[in-house]
């Protein structure tokens, strides 16, 4: 009997369908692992189960009784315990209020009884007595610890709601070996004491070494479930690829390739645009590759495994902890934006809210920032960067009425155009696009892309992030794959498929 | 019919239409009170609230709650060492002049570091450069005598110069073409807007954040410093805490003039329109005998209401 069982989820956000027949059916005492590629749901199958998502059809049953989840509160009620992957700690407060959050004991209702929550989170604080690290006591605050002991009480936290049902959702990538052996032996504890946990992973070797079932979630539909030592990894990730090997036509927009572009060693040292060399951040360590002049650099792997966090390093938007970036003979220390930026290095982040567009400006003074700063420009004389700035747009197919209309009123896919087009006026020689097609709609993709390889083949060297694998595999010449913040696998030529680029997403090091 | 909606919501127009209806309120209160003659006397004070918002309005535009509440002691400290320089003289007016641009410049100048490098927020940054600027100007007027305007600053702010115009006015007016222009059609213009509308892109694109804030904070405290001397000028005699009336108005003049406290839109021309109007409610409220105690409850409510007109988009991008 399972414990928990989904049949027939669907979820669509506006035009994308997230989930359209997703099923998973979790027993009591197993690890159920949840597989599938970017994109491909998995994420939204979780937050159905944990409240966060309320699915637009389908069946949720707790012990073969239909529940509706209604609300992360519901869902705690029901017994459902989630580690979040997005922290979700409060920063001020100490690890022992922490790990009692979701369910604070209280006095008469009124009051936090401190003794019983001291009692609680000393119990679940001692399950990682000796791994935990330096510093790691009930009274610290949580902003004073470092990544993988926050992870720590992400987890505490989860545990500590002693729910039947608990979610775990990348609760590894921070931690270390002793660390994750101790929270693996913790798991077997559970699943004697016959809870139902539901386990994602970006690596294969922790999947093997801990799940009991799997079940592949393919473009939002659930593909099926297989015990894990009934299978091996090639089929698993044959079950994530699907028939469909290659998107249609994405071959097609890939120029011939002659001999001298074969393969990186074949190129000359002065073809080389950027060499990383060990280069260390946020996130991602020992980032070694060499960028080419005339390639498109695809960064490829599951979400958040690092490809974001190096590309915004190396515009100088996060600091670099170690490893240097050359030119030729030059060292680019490429401390702050402005640095790269003179050193013509352009990024267009995908978050253009965020990042990228000045809301309630207009078009040409979007378009314009770069080239004052490249030109050190003082005056604006509109009709001079119009001019200037004409060519950019065009090249992107850009439409709108006017230069002096204020960004906002064009569509999501155009604003972005504007943005990219901003790094257009004076040609960059390194462009890094960041997922830089989020939210933007088909035609749009397809001009940037179009664009971007004229740029290529023009000499500029591209590194390319995209959390679309079929954007990557349609585009980029050669793909470093990530996982959990380093460059696993390099793939070229042939080997760009879809197969290889999930199987080295959840290869482990 | 919608290009005329359009129009009537606009702050400049709206400003432009009170201010005709509030002259003709004076004049049916107190017969006289749209003279030529004391319209020119009205766009005299105004001049001097609007020197200040000037710089109020940089500070405001670069966004990140910029505000600067230092501008009243700046104007005060300025007029008395104005005063003191001069003494009476038209021969110490450049130095009189220099020095207290410097100091406005360097009271600024600090604003804007402890706003940038050290991040404290500019109401808190400002309002304790006010206390210190307070402290201070009770430092000074114990030390020195108190000056007297020199006659050339003082017909410069009130004896006709140009066309039947003092100088104040002119150089009001070159504010303001100076202004217009810097923030159309410089870099350092269109750097203001960027990093006010959207500070983060402002970084991504290579804008120097920080060095834009330092100096709208700079400039701030020279406009008021500049201010401060016109002031010596208008009132002849420097006393205490002459310019403390300036900081709410400059604030009020700002939003009324469509520039919203959360910065990245708006521009100057509608302040000017905004300080001409705050000058005649003044006025309208002088002449119904209210003092000085119920004209500040007139303007703190002002700003309030303005708020709740003009400062929706604020809670909207937060």
């Amino acid at each position: 009997m399972a414990k928990l069982k989904l049949s027939g989820i669907s979820k669509t956000y506006g035009a994308t369908v997230a989930l359209h027949d997703g099923a998973l059916a979790v027993d009591a005492g197993d690890v159920h692992v949840l597989m599938g590629a970017n994109g491909s749901g998995k994420s939204t199958l979780c937050k159905v189960i944990a409240g966060s998502v309320r699915p637009d059809a389908g069946a949720v049953l707790i012990d073969d009784t239909p529940v509706t989840i209604s609300g992360p509160r519901v869902a705690r009620a029901l017994g459902i315990g989630v580690f979040y992957q997005e922290l979700s700690l409060a920063a001020r407060r100490t690890v022992a209020e922490n790990i009692c959050l979701p369910d604070l004991p209280m006095t008469a209702g009124v009051l936090v009884d401190r003794k019983a929550l001291a009692a609680r989170a000393a119990r679940t604080i001692a399950l990682f007595d000796g791994v935990a690290g330096d510093g790691f006591t009930a009274d610290a605050t949580v902003d004073s610890l470092r990544a993988d002991q926050r992870q720590l009480v992400e987890i505490m936290k989860a545990l500590a709601s002693e729910a039947p049902i608990l979610i775990f959702d990348e609760p590894t990538s921070a931690l270390d070996r002793a660390q994750v052996e101790r929270f693996f032996a913790i798991i077997r504890d559970l699943k004697a004491q016959g809870r139902a946990m539901i386990f994602i992973s970006h690596r294969m070797d922790e999947i093997t070494a801990i799940g009991d079932r799997v079940t592949v979630i393919r473009d939002g539909r659930t593909v099926g479930t297989w015990r894990l030592d009934e299978t091996d990894t090639a089929t698993i990730i044959a079950h994530m690829v699907g028939e469909r090997s290659e998107p249609p036509g994405a071959r097609a927009s890939r120029p011939p390739q002659d001999e001298t572009m074969s393969g990186p060693e074949a190129r000359a040292p002065r073809d080389i645009a950027l060499s990383v060399r060990g280069l260390g951040g946020s996130g991602f360590t020992d980032v070694t590759f060499d960028l080419h002049r005339g390639e498109i650099l695809g960064f490829g792997g599951l979400h958040g495994q690092g490809q974001s966090a190096v590309l915004r390093t190396l515009f100088g938007a996060l600091p670099r902890s170690a490893g240097d970036v050359t030119r030729g003979d030059t060292a680019l220390p490429l401390r702050t934006p402005r640095e790269a930026i003179r050193r013509g290095i352009a990024y267009v982040s995908g978050d253009r809210r965020r990042d990228g567009v000045i809301q309630g400006r207009p078009i040409l003074e979007n378009l314009t920032p770069i080239h004052y700063l490249r030109q050190r420009l003082m005056l604006a004389r509109p009709s001079v960067l119009q001019q200037k700035a004409q060519a950019a747009v065009d090249a992107l197919n850009t439409k709108f009425a006017g230069f002096a209309h204020a960004i906002d009123s064009l569509s999501g896919g155009n604003q972005q155009k504007v943005v990219i087009a901003r790094w257009l006026m004076d040609r960059p020689d390194v462009l890094l696009l960041d997922d830089p097609t989020k939210g933007i709609d088909l035609a749009a993709k397809a001009d940037l892309f179009a664009l971007i390889r004229t740029l290529a083949r023009d000499g500029m060297a591209i590194v390319l992030y995209s959390s679309e694998d079929a954007e990557l595999l349609g585009n980029a010449d050669r793909i470093l794959v990530f996982n959990g913040g380093r460059i696993r696998r390099e793939l070229a030529g042939a080997d760009r498929t879809r197969y290889n680029l999930y199987h080295a997403a959840y290869e482990a090091a | 019919m919608t290009t005329l909606a359009a129009l009537a919501t606009r702050p400049l127009v709206i400003a432009l239409a009170l201010i005709v209806l509030l002259l003709a309120l004076g004049q049916a209160l107190s017969p006289g009170f749209a003279s030529a003659q004391q319209i020119l006397r009205l766009l005299i004070v105004a001049a001097l609230l609007g020197i200040v918002a000037a710089g109020q309005n940089l500070v405001i535009l670069g966004g990140r709650e910029g505000i600067d509440l230092s501008v009243g002691g700046v104007v005060s400290l300025s007029a008395i060492i104005a005063g003191n320089l001069m003494n009476g003289a038209d021969a110490g007016i450049p130095l009189a002049v220099l020095a207290c641009v410097l100091i406005g410049a360097l009271f600024g100048l600090l604003n804007g570091l402890g706003v940038t490098l050290l991040r404290i927020p500019p109401l808190v940054m400002t309002l304790g450069m006010l206390g210190v600027l307070q402290g201070l100007l009770v430092v000074v007027r114990q030390g020195i005598p108190s000056g007297r305007a020199a006659p050339g600053l003082s017909s410069f702010v009130s004896q006709p110069f140009l066309l039947g115009l003092p100088g104040i006015l002119w150089l009001w007016i070159a504010v303001g073409i100076v202004l217009a222009l810097l923030l159309s059609r410089t870099v350092f213009g269109h750097r203001i807007y960027a990093i006010g509308a959207n500070e983060h892109a402002a970084t991504m694109a290579g804008v120097p954040v920080k060095a834009v804030r330092i100096a709208l904070f700079t400039l701030s405290g020279i406009f008021a410093a500049i201010a401060g001397i016109c002031l010596l000028g208008y009132s002849g005699s420097s006393f205490a805490n002459v310019g403390e009336q300036y900081m709410l108005p400059s604030i009020i003049a700002v939003v009324f003039g469509g520039t919203p406290l959360s910065g990245g839109k708006g521009g100057y021309t509608g302040t000017m329109a905004g300080a001409v109007l705050l000058v005649i409610l003044q006025s309208i409220l002088t002449t119904l005998n209210i003092d000085e105690s119920g004209r500040q409850m007139v303007f703190g409510a002002t700003l309030l209401v303005l708020m709740l007109f003009y400062g929706r988009g604020r809670a909207m991008r937060a």
